[in-house]
């Protein structure tokens, strides 16, 4: 059996909604993902755990508005750790002004209000994660 | 009760209809449900609430039951408080929003803090520094308190302090009523409402550094403990239904979680010695109004039934006030669509109707652009017309529960209460709510509900316009958007300035009041007040109180 990619699910922040995080999570892991949920972190702890745990994307969550300083820099944190193989996807409530803004900053992916899960799941399928 | 002749005839005459009238004809689909699950059938008759005796069940408004409505006279008499949720920034940026508000014809305050606040935080805590001014207001000490509530009448406008979870409301309460003594406004004239939910802290809208449920729940009850005694109009909970909704609850859920939260209030307040008639007439209720517009009727109608039943069966209520069902709407943020924003207009008016025909006291309308931000002052008022015109335009407010009768609504409002009966038994079973929440029982029934919410989206089961039916390629946003103002360096600053003039002896002493109550097990309401007026942050009572009590992670996944 090939090994399972592992991904890190993490809210950013003080954001307090984890329902989609949640949901996604389950429909990840379903699909055949390893989920390390890590509910509320700031970037570093993020780097951290994710370093420590060998996953290969970190899933960022957050419907507070805070995404425009934070999730920048969980990429910068990766970056001047010398990683680059980690990809960093986004998903929440994102005004539609701020997705190139974050996908400049180097956040692969932003699901924004609405998405499916299938559309997610076929993300990771075709990038050739699940 | 009508004739048991009667009803078999009338049921033979409704199946010889189905076979050969109505089963000749063609419907959409196989089956049809609410939101929740219950079936719907094609037609409801006196049939189906054949065993339904009208002065047992129903009664008359502002009678028990209080199926029909809390008051005789209802919206003939005295309309809903219309209660638009406003908070975002620093104080002096929201108290113009309130203000704005009030102008407008808002008849109540509904302030909501930033996610610092909620937990606890300081503006200048580390962990605090990308979310201050997020999602609400931003408060610290005192001082930022006199600054949000300057030059409104709060000793005649009701306020409702969407402090959320235990831990940041027993400051921010506090620094309520600290205000209001320094204004010299009497505790006795303050009416309204704090939130102060222990689920809200340790189930629904969990963030780093949550109290373990005990602590949530105690300081909880010490909130409702204090304002029986020193401040008799003010609402020393609101157990949050709405919040537990848009995490994911079922309609059922809601009710049942929100009934079994006060249940364990109750049990506690009547453990520390009191009379259930001393606190329970304030006890009040926060509830969802979703898309189901019939399920969400019947919601509200069942709790206040379920509700009256349990005060006066299980904890012997004989004050009128002890057995009603009192609550607050907000709309359903989760129904709304990022997509085609302006949509959002039309469903929260639908969400605003059933709020009304189910008999609330106070409600919000969310703004149309709240999917994507928080609403700007256009949006606001879009939605508080949107309550305006409900309440004069449409004449829904002309008679008391004008669907109370409906086959089909209490029928419905029958498999409800059945439902969320058979959820309170569950968590009775369990050792009662704090139990349930222990160990991971909540978290797991409304994840699961959640996921199968989204799951009927993606089947095209539920569908929602603009979503999953009707969408717009590469829509362009018809709206403009809010930009919070900056306001992490202007509390910092004030924050700054305090530390330096206040006094240090004073807040020492405050501090180590907090810890020996703490410690002692005693209620920690009377020495906050007394720390906030020291000009004590936020961020230190919290510490101070996290010190003892610990943080608890929640098995959330």
């Amino acid at each position: 059996m090939t090994k399972r990619n592992r991904m890190l699910i993490s809210r950013l922040g003080m954001d307090a909604h984890w329902r989609g995080s949640i949901v996604v999570a389950k429909a990840l892991r379903d699909a055949g993902m390893e989920i390390i949920y890590g509910g509320n972190q700031m970037p570093e702890k993020i780097v951290d755990v994710a370093i420590q745990e060998d996953v290969d994307i970190i899933g960022l969550s957050s419907l507070s508005g805070n995404h425009m300083i934070l999730a920048p820099e969980v990429i910068e944190r990766l970056r001047s750790r010398g990683i680059n193989d980690i990809r960093v996807v986004f998903g929440g409530t994102v005004p539609p002004d701020d997705v190139p803004r974050l996908k400049e900053a180097g956040i692969a992916e932003v699901f924004g209000p609405g998405t499916s899960l299938k559309k997610i799941v076929r993300y990771f399928r075709d990038q050739g994660y699940l | 009760m009508i004739r048991n002749e009667y009803i078999t005839e009338l049921k033979s005459r409704t199946d010889a209809w189905r076979t050969e009238c109505h089963g000749r004809k063609k419907e959409f689909k196989e089956s049809f449900q609410t939101l929740s699950g219950i079936p719907i059938g094609p037609l409801y008759t006196p049939a189906h609430i054949a065993d339904m005796d009208y002065l047992r069940d129903l009664g008359f408004p502002g009678e028990e039951p209080y199926i029909r409505g809390v008051h005789p006279t209802m919206y003939r008499g005295r309309t809903w408080t219309h209660r638009q949720l406003a908070g975002f920034g620093p104080p002096e940026e929201t108290n113009k929003r309130y203000k704005f508000l009030l102008e407008q014809g808002a008849t109540g305050i509904n302030g909501v803090y930033d996610y610092p606040s909620l937990r606890g935080y300081d503006s200048d805590d580390p962990e605090a520094r990308a979310d201050v001014g997020r999602g609400g207001v931003a408060i610290d000490t005192v001082q930022d308190m006199q600054i949000l509530f300057d030059g409104i009448p709060i000793d005649s406008v009701s306020v409702s302090l969407v402090s959320c979870q235990p831990v940041g409301n027993i400051s921010l309460q506090s620094m309520y009523f600290a205000n209001a003594r320094d204004r010299g406004i009497a505790f006795d004239k303050l009416t309204g409402t704090s939130q102060n939910d222990f689920l809200l802290e340790t189930a629904i809208t969990i963030a780093p550094g949550v109290l373990p449920p005990k602590a949530s729940f105690k300081l909880s009850v010490d909130a409702i403990e204090y304002c029986m005694k020193y401040v008799p109009r003010w609402n020393p909970i609101s157990y949050a239904g709405y919040n537990y909704r848009e995490a994911g609850c079922t309609a059922p859920q809601e009710v049942a979680f929100c009934i079994t939260n006060a249940i364990a209030c109750i049990e506690e307040m009547i453990r520390r010695g009191y009379d259930v008639d001393g606190f329970a007439p304030r006890l009040s209720f926060f509830n969802s109004a979703h898309n189901d517009f019939f399920e969400e009727i019947a919601k509200y109608r069942a709790a206040r039934r379920i509700y009256c039943r349990i005060m006066k069966e299980r904890f012997g209520a004989k004050d009128p006030r002890s057995l009603m069902y009192r609550f607050h709407v907000q709309t359903a943020g989760v129904a709304l669509t990022a997509q085609q924003p302006l949509n959002n207009i039309s469903r929260a008016s639908y969400h605003a109707l059933a709020a009304v025909l189910g008999g609330a006291q106070s409600v919000h309308v969310d703004a149309y652009d709240e999917a994507l931000c928080t609403p700007t002052e256009l949006s606001s008022l879009t939605a508080l017309r949107t309550q305006q015109i409900l309440q004069l335009e449409t004449g829904v407010t002309k008679t008391v529960d004008p669907l109370g009768g409906s086959y089909f609504v209490e029928y419905l409002t029958n498999a409800m209460e059945e439902r969320i009966l058979e959820i309170i038994a569950t968590i009775d079973d369990m050792g009662g709510i704090v139990k349930a929440v222990e160990r991971g029982w909540v978290h797991s029934e409304i994840s699961t509900a959640a996921f199968e919410y989204q799951a009927a989206i993606e089947s095209g089961m539920m569908p929602v316009v603009g979503v999953n039916c009707y969408q717009i390629e590469d829509e362009k946003l018809p709206i403009e958007l809010f930009s919070s103002p900056e306001t992490r360096e202007r509390q910092i600053e004030k924050l700054r300035k305090i530390k330096k003039e206040r006094s240090d002896s004073k807040v020492r002493k405050a501090l180590d009041a907090i810890r020996r109550c703490c410690e002692e097990d005693r209620n920690l309401m009377e020495v906050n007040v007394e720390a906030v007026a020291a000009y004590v942050t936020e961020g230190e009572i919290t510490k101070t109180m996290k010190n003892h009590y610990g943080v608890w992670h929640p098995p959330l996944f």
